[in-house]
Parts: C-alpha cells; structure tokens; sequence
C-alpha cells in the first residue's frame, strides 16, 4: 500500500453524491446564476447543494481585488447583466421556496457606487416577491462608505455579514487592496443602521492565538453579532500556502472564547465558512428573540 | 451489483487523487459508510458507500487519478 500525504482526519468532507447536488447544479446553470460556493470551489458544496442551500455570487463573477487566499476569478465583469440577475435570483426563489437567502458578490471597484446598489435592488425584489423570506448579504467593503452600507442596509437584509477575514498583520498578503479598519468601520456602519451583524475569519494562515482574540476583540467593540471561523484551504496553486492545520480543539477553545465576550451565535469548526449553515443560525438567533424580519424602508 | 461512481466534485473539478480505501477487495460494507477517501486540489472527500455488500473490483489504487464519472469499484 503506497503512503500518501493525507490531510489530517477533521479536514476529510463528507461527498454528498446526491442527485438533489446534481440538480441544483442544472437549476442555477437554467438560470444563468453564479453562486460562490462553485465559483469558490467550496468543500462544503455537496452537501449544501443536497440541502437546498446555496450562497448566489452576484455582480458578475470577476472580481476587482486579487486577495491571496481566493480561487474567484479577477477581472472585469464583462458577461453582468444586472436585470437578468435580480430576475433569475427571485424566479429561483420562488420556484425552490427557498426560506433563507445568502446573497455575496465580487468587489466591483470598477462600478461608482461599488455595486451597493444593485445588492439593494436584489434584496428588495426578493422581499417583494415573498415578504416572509429572510435575506443575508455578505458584502465587500464599500469602501466604508456611509451612503452605500446604508442604502444596503434599508434594503430589508435581515444580516449583514462582512467578512474580517485575517488578523491586521496579514492584511497585505491575504488582502493586500482591503484595510483592517475599514472593513471594521463598515461593520460599526452597519449596526449604526440598526442590522443584525456577522463576520468571519479563516485560520491557518500564521496568525497567533493573540492577535486572534485581538480581532474578536475589535468585532466585538464595533457591536459584532454573530462570529465564523473556520480553517482557510489553498484552492489553487497560486493562492496562499497553509501555514498551519488547526486542531478542533482549537476552534472549540476560540468558541468558548468569542462566546464569553459577547457573540450570540459563534461557528467555530474546520470546515465552517462564513455563510455555512446561515439559515440554521438564523434559527438559533430568533430563538434567542433577538430577531425580527426586516423589511425595506 | 452497484457500482461506486464518482459523480460530482465541485464546480470545475474534474478529478481526484485516491487517497485511502477505508475497506480492501473482498470485504463487507455497510451502506453508507466512508468508503474511500479522495483528494482535489483544495479538499479531501470521503465518498461513503452506495449499498451494502461485499466491495468487489477496485479499479483505482491510492496515488491513481481518477476522472469525475469514472466507476471507482463494485459492491456486490
């Protein structure tokens, strides 16, 4: 028997080898949708797929920024069609019934309000078309700025996740077009607009324990809701290398941790990524009667 | 006589490196147990078994590439 480099046992996923996988595949193609999950070769794809969960990509599949650890496409957007997309989004919607909506795009620089714009008008038509759904985004930055956060956040999104990614230090290697506080202000920016607010990290990527608990920190300051953190994967051979396999012990230290410190909801877990489960969280979060179903001003 | 297909990956991944088999030729599986574990470039899998019976005809060592729709064994 040859030996192989295997990764440690925790990092083994689970193929979900469904049909409802397959299918889901053909619907989204029907409809001509990106969905970051594909886009970003997610492990966890199988078996969100097989449950009926997927995260759209919306803006187009080509991205503005080139940050390290991300197998989505750079470039510009050249086949968006921002009228296809709010339409396909909603018929899909409608069609699968679906309950809970994870709405994530590229960074469009390029566009002059960033592409804040049209994540609002696809949050409003989906809430149009069924008022009961609940609808997360997880957006770029924005630039942190207030108009565009706002204008996203009167769009009825019940969360607004944006991702910290990595601890400062890293920034310019995993993020090297983003900024630490500028992503921080654009979540303070979002719960000033009174959202629900989720970030998350990868780990993996040679940060210390510190400077970890220092970013939860920082989320927490800035009225944070809800945490995932998960074990970042090189998706492609130019991407950035795994510094380190971090044990599940670890993540359950860092829940333990981030639960102290105020989180209501944390994900902490290998294969956890930022809109893993979202609707399961959703679930866990009403249950603390924290939420209410937001609606577009 | 099942037999165990890789049929899906992820977007664009279109093969896989076999990595372990959890069982040998010859042996008893149960339905739904991880068969047989394999690697992409970014993750590893573990495809659990199809049906219950004896796994028969592995037609990929660990270290062989496999093409996604290809059979990877029989369970009979």
């Amino acid at each position: 028997m040859k030996l192989l480099d295997r990764n440690p046992p925790w990092l083994v996923k689970r193929l979900y080898n469904t049909e409802n996988f397959v299918q889901m595949k053909s619907i989204l193609k029907h409809y001509k949708l990106k969905t970051v999950c594909q886009e970003a070769l997610c492990p966890n794809i199988s078996e969100c797929f097989s449950q009926g969960r997927v995260t759209f990509l919306i803006l187009g599949n080509r991205c503005s920024r080139r940050c390290g650890f991300c197998f989505v496409k750079q470039g510009s957007s050249l086949e968006f069609n921002p009228e296809g997309e709010i339409v396909n989004i909603a018929e899909m919607v409608r069609m699968l019934d679906l309950k809970h909506v994870v709405l994530t795009s590229v960074t469009r620089d390029d566009l002059p309000d960033k592409g804040a714009g049209h994540f609002a008008r696809v949050v409003r038509e989906i809430k149009r078309i069924k008022p009961t759904i609940t609808v997360e985004t997880l957006i770029p930055d924005f630039g942190a700025e207030e108009n565009l956060i706002g204008g996203v956040c009167r769009s009825g999104v019940d969360i607004l996740n944006h991702n910290i990614e990595t601890v400062p230090r890293l920034y310019p290697l995993v993020r090297p077009q983003a900024d630490y506080l500028v992503s921080l202000n654009v979540l303070k920016l979002a719960k000033e607009f009174g959202s629900l607010t989720k970030s998350g990290m990868m780990l993996g990527m040679g940060e210390t324990d510190s400077e970890v608990l220092d970013v939860f920190g920082d989320l927490r300051d800035v009225g944070v809701d809800i945490l995932t953190v998960g074990q970042y994967l090189k998706p492609g051979r130019d991407n950035l290398e795994i510094e380190e396999f971090i044990v599940p012990e670890k993540f359950e230290f860092y829940k333990k941790v981030a639960y102290n410190i105020g989180f209501k909801h944390v994900s902490a877990a290998p294969f956890v990524r930022s809109s893993y489960a979202a609707d399961e969280i959703l679930e866990q979060i009403k249950s603390q009667g924290i939420f209410s179903n937001r609606q577009p001003l | 006589m099942i037999e165990v297909i890789l049929s899906e990956l992820g977007e664009g991944v279109t093969q896989a490196t076999v990595s372990y088999w959890h069982f040998a030729e010859g042996e008893h599986v149960d339905e739904g147990v991880d068969l047989v574990e394999l690697a992409t470039e970014k993750a590893t899998f573990n495809l659990p078994a199809p049906a219950s019976g004896t796994l028969k005809n592995v037609y990929f060592d660990e270290g062989e590439v496999v093409k996604v729709g290809s059979i990877l064994a029989v369970i009979e």
